[in-house]
């Protein structure tokens, strides 16, 4: 998992719950890189793993909420970082229409070795978009969050209901509705 | 600040710092990546620089040294590039005076030269273009043309290349050849109506002088004695084989000069129909073994084939229990058919001459020494061959193939 | 049925005319025979339309107008196509045979050699002219 991931991770954590709750976690992880984090760097999932499931313990709020959130913060640095990828999209399900084919294309030209999830469209209108989520991360509410703040990046709303196809989330349906 | 504060600050930082050293490190072996990588994609590209010297000067050579002409122009018909050959051909030096491609097309191709510059443009090339052009001096050339399409880095057409060759000397000889075999054509059956008209000319004679001898016995039945009654007989013999000898040659000089094509020829029917033509005497039996098989031939040609060699053996058994067995058999690539009769045999020392034409080994009537002959060249025309095995007083087997 | 035949016979050979005339003569027949030298003779002969024979025998090889030639252009008349016309040639060219019968011929004899045969044949064609029924013009 690449190192933004988790540098990012680590800032939002200090910020909301403050830097005794990010030694606090690191501490309760057991982690191959002593909670060392470069953003150039490439890291184990699992350790992102760890310290989600005691950020999860120590404050009480679930995996998917903390993902939720932090996703909505992750988006913010994908606007900093690559406002030129954004630029090229006029509207929000146009732009998650297009994840798998174009976005996590020029994702693997900077990152080769990336793991990346798949999003196959099943349905597409103007106001509408149906996708699949597949990735053994499940970590589908990250992914629910980068949405959410796709539509308001385009200052639009949406209705999105995910639909667990495996119970384990691995596998889960985007039902999305531009309000 | 709490002791519990402090450790939680110095550990922070103990972090920052080992990961800022992590990232130098991370980006320095990056940066160690990226010099060698572009190391290695100026010996590329150098590589490249080489290879396209290399090309160019094959091209260049290709261009100077290649005898046929090779023309480029624009696609507005411009030339733009004329090798020597093409200079020599066409005789116009284009670096004085421009030429287009229009000036050079011979009038009555100029419909053919636009069908095939329209389908240059549409499929990109045209091979095997074959038509005449004009030379600077408005002499007229035949020329095989291919060509291709040039395109820039856009995959957009610029211009237009091709090999021209001439070919008037090679069309001149195709030609002569066509005129020749036209020529030939004509006197072959010119030759094949002389024939006929010699044969005609020859055989009225013989039936007057039948005629003629006919009616002198008719009408001196009552003084003519025994010895001129047997005179008469033999000039009558004698003007039968005079016209079987005629029938014989127009036969034999008629083969090969038909203009009828080759046909599936079923060989069961035509030795079934050979009842109709030839008279076979009841103490003979004609034997076909097996099935015979369907060959590409000329029909009347092998025909004749049967009659002459089934004739043959009726004519020489000598037994009083006559047979005649046709027999087949198959090879890869031809069928061998053999004919065989108890007759009287033949010598072998007589086994070669009698293919050849007036060899009679017999002074018979009915026989002119013809008919082997016409055999051997009906085989000859179906690249066939003939030979034959006997033992004289037993019988004889001809055998013969004929291609599948 | 006719029992005399009134035959036109175009032949340049002075034997082969002796040869018919004798061969009716001994056969004891009653048929007329109407002799002509060539084409042109026998046009002119044919220009007589109130005395047209009732069949014409034909050689091929003539000087002139040959058989062919002939044949084609008693074809093309109005009244002369409808007359009978059997071919007497010494020709077996298979050529000749077919433009024959593309023109149109009611018979292709060839000639024998032997005279016997001969007069056999004409006995014959003699014989199945007289009993078909012909064009009265």
């Amino acid at each position: 998992m690449k190192g933004i991931v988790f540098t990012e991770f680590l800032d939002l954590v200090e910020t909301k719950f403050g830097l005794e709750m990010v030694d606090k976690i690191i501490e309760q992880s057991q982690l191959d890189s002593n909670g060392v984090y470069t953003s150039v760097g490439t890291y184990q999932f699992s350790e992102m793993l760890q310290l989600l499931q005691h950020l999860s313990a120590n404050t009480g709020i679930d995996i998917d909420n903390l993902l939720l959130v932090y996703a909505e913060h992750f988006f913010g640095v994908l606007e900093a970082s690559y406002p030129e990828l954004l630029a090229t999209y006029k509207d929000p399900i146009e732009m998650l229409a297009s994840i798998e084919n174009h976005i996590h294309v020029e994702v693997r030209k900077i990152y080769p070795d990336a793991e990346l999830p798949v999003f196959i469209v099943e349905e597409k209108t103007a106001q509408s978009l149906v996708m699949v989520y597949k990735s053994s991360r499940a970590m589908h509410h990250f992914g629910l969050g980068l949405m959410n703040k796709t539509f308001e990046h385009f200052n639009s709303t949406a209705t999105i209901v995910l639909e667990k196809i495996k119970a384990d989330g691995t596998e889960v349906k985007f039902i999305i509705n531009k309000n | 600040m709490s002791r519990n504060e402090i450790d939680i600050l110095k550990r922070a930082l103990q972090r920052e710092k080992a990961a800022r050293k992590a990232a130098e490190r991370i980006l320095e072996d990056k940066s160690r990546e990226l010099y060698l990588t572009s190391e290695e994609l100026k010996t590329t590209n150098l590589k490249l620089e080489e290879l396209l010297d290399e090309k160019s000067t094959q091209l260049q050579g290709v261009f100077e040294n290649i005898i046929d002409a090779y023309v480029v122009m624009d696609l507005k018909g411009n030339i733009l590039k004329f090798n020597d050959p093409a200079i020599a051909l066409f005789g116009y030096d284009i670096d004085k005076a421009p030429v287009n491609v229009l000036r050079l097309i011979y009038k009555k191709d100029y419909k053919y030269a636009m069908q095939s510059f329209k389908n240059l443009k549409k499929n990109g090339f045209f091979t095997n273009y074959s038509a005449r052009i004009y030379t600077k001096s408005k002499a007229v050339k035949w020329v095989h043309i291919n060509a291709s399409l040039i395109f820039n880095k856009q995959k957009k057409p610029i211009a237009a290349q091709g090999i021209v060759r001439d070919i008037t000397e090679l069309k001149n000889l195709e030609l002569q050849k066509e005129l020749l075999l036209k020529k030939l054509e004509k006197s072959n059956d010119e030759l094949q109506e002389y024939a006929h008209i010699v044969s005609h000319d020859l055989k009225s004679p013989l039936r007057s002088i039948d005629a003629l001898v006919s009616w002198i016995k008719e009408d001196n039945k009552a003084h003519l004695n025994a010895a001129s009654l047997q005179n008469f007989d033999l000039i009558s013999n004698t003007l039968e084989k005079m016209e079987h000898l005629i029938s014989g040659i127009l036969n034999y000089s008629s083969i090969g000069f038909d203009s009828v094509k080759k046909e599936a020829v079923d060989l069961n029917t035509i030795v079934q129909n050979l009842n109709t033509i030839l008279i076979v005497p009841e103490h003979i039996t004609i034997n076909l073994k097996t099935k015979l098989p369907i060959v590409k031939g000329f029909k009347t040609k092998l025909e004749q084939l049967f009659q002459n060699l089934i004739g043959n053996a009726i004519k020489f058994i000598d037994k009083e229990k006559g047979f005649i067995e046709i027999d087949v058999k198959e090879t890869p690539s031809y069928y061998e058919f053999s004919i065989k009769d108890n007759g009287i045999g033949i010598d072998k020392k007589y086994h070669e001459k009698i293919f050849k034409i007036f060899n009679s080994l017999t002074k018979r009537k009915d026989s002119t020494g013809i008919g082997l002959s016409i055999v051997k060249k009906i085989l000859d025309i179906h690249h066939g061959e003939i030979w034959l095995e006997s033992v004289v007083g037993e019988f004889t087997t001809f055998y013969f193939t004929l291609k599948k | 049925m006719i029992n005399t035949l009134k035959v036109l016979l175009i032949e340049d050979d002075t034997i082969e005319v002796m040869k018919l005339n004798r061969t009716i003569s001994s056969l004891a027949l009653k048929h007329e025979i109407i002799e002509a030298n060539n084409g042109e003779d026998a046009l002119k002969i044919l220009e007589q339309k109130e005395n047209l024979p009732h069949i014409i025998l034909l050689d091929l090889n003539m000087p002139k107008i040959n058989g062919i030639e002939f044949l084609s252009i008693l074809k093309e008349d109005e009244i002369l196509k409808h007359i009978p016309t059997i071919i007497l040639t010494t020709s077996n060219n298979q050529k000749d045979l077919l433009e024959c019968y593309k023109i149109g011929i009611a018979g292709y004899i060839l000639k024998p050699l032997k005279y016997e045969a001969y007069v056999s044949k004409i006995e014959k064609l003699l014989a199945y002219w007289s009993i078909n029924e012909l064009i009265k013009i």
